[in-house]
């Protein structure tokens, strides 16, 4: 229950002025958290990069991890292909093309992934560009697969093949230490 | 009658007025989720491999320069371990796992070291993997190589080679 605290002001004729207990509210200072968000915001726009959506790490995929890294040839144009443990998917717009057992026993699967490869292939090779082939694969898929995926590339005209990991500086954590 | 200046007034232009920071506030509220969503933590690294080619058969008159082309070095990945030939060595490098299904990566990259000091002219490594060897592997092996400056990686495909393993 709110109390009433009565004064007499002296200055206006001794008559009583109400004055509510509660009534004066503190204004809360907020300069300081503007302040951090302000530091936050420069560091987050000196960190973002523009290219992130082409280069980030597939969703749900283990990446092994690398100390040195290459850059795309000069002229250079890359087609992604995305091999998870279950499928495997194809393009920026990861568009799926079967299981890693289709693609190994199915020739539809086979004869479909080579015509896509090598339409791909042929309308970098009319734009003046070199086609490259990306190869973002979960580290825990056996070789078998990739050498597969290599073989075939080639067929389609893919002379440059990149993998795909995580940078590191850390040379210890390549080598297990 | 003359009024001299009220009280409120001579108060406002005596004590600086706040900034209504709640508009910033809002702004930054916005702002700072979206960049977190677009923000790259994780820097994707690229690593290059190149494919066998066929080799045209040279004649006589190469002989003397074939002498001076740098020995070609196979790596092979093994189910349970490393081997490395150099051509004309007949003693095969084997790098036996320090455990199953752990991999020597320190020795071999010691390995890699004194392979390229006795082999300074050449740059690339020819890779042989094992079908059943995983990609984290490979990778890590093709990493080993490059960063002992061996920058060539190429990667055997071909199911007969002329690499026998022990």
């Amino acid at each position: 229950m709110n109390t009433l605290s009565v004064k007499v002001n002296r200055s206006s004729g001794g008559g009583f002025q109400h004055r509510k207990r509660g009534n004066k509210t503190k204004d809360l200072n907020i300069t300081s958290l503007i302040d951090i968000l302000t530091i936050l915001l420069v560091f987050m726009i000196k960190n973002i990069s523009m290219d992130s959506t082409r280069k980030n790490a597939p969703e749900g995929m283990l990446l092994p991890t690398t100390i040195t890294t290459n850059e795309l040839i000069e002229s250079g144009k890359a087609v992604y292909l995305k091999i998870y443990p279950d499928r495997i998917l194809y393009g920026t717009e990861s568009m799926r093309v079967g299981s890693l057992q289709d693609f190994l026993n199915k020739p539809e699967i086979r004869n479909s992934l080579l015509r896509l490869l090598q339409m791909e292939s042929r309308a970098i090779i009319s734009g003046n560009s070199k086609p490259c082939l990306l190869i973002q694969a979960d580290k825990e898929l056996p070789c078998l697969y990739i050498t597969e995926f290599i073989k075939f590339s080639a067929q389609a005209s893919f002379a440059n093949i990149y993998f795909s990991a995580i940078h590191t500086d850390n040379k210890s954590e390549v080598l297990g230490l | 009658m003359a009024y001299g200046p009220s009280k409120n007034r001579s108060r406002s232009q005596s004590e600086p007025r706040e900034p209504n920071l709640i508009p910033i506030m809002n702004l930054f509220i916005v702002i700072i989720p979206l960049l977190m969503t677009i923000m790259v933590t994780v820097h994707l690294a690229m690593i290059e491999i190149t494919l066998p080619t066929d080799s045209a058969g040279g004649g006589d008159e190469d002989t003397e320069q074939l002498e001076d082309l740098p020995k070609v070095i196979t790596l092979a990945l093994l189910p349970d371990r490393f081997e490395i030939l150099v051509e004309g060595v007949e003693d095969i490098i084997t790098i036996p796992q320090t455990s199953a299904g752990k991999y020597d990566y320190f020795m071999l990259d010691s390995n890699m070291a004194l392979l390229k000091d006795s082999n300074e002219n050449q740059g690339t490594i020819d890779l042989l993997p094992d079908p059943t060897v995983k990609f984290d592997t490979l990778l890590r092996s093709i990493d080993i190589c490059k960063s002992n400056n061996f920058p060539n990686i190429k990667y055997l495909t071909s199911s007969t080679k002329y690499y026998k393993a022990k």
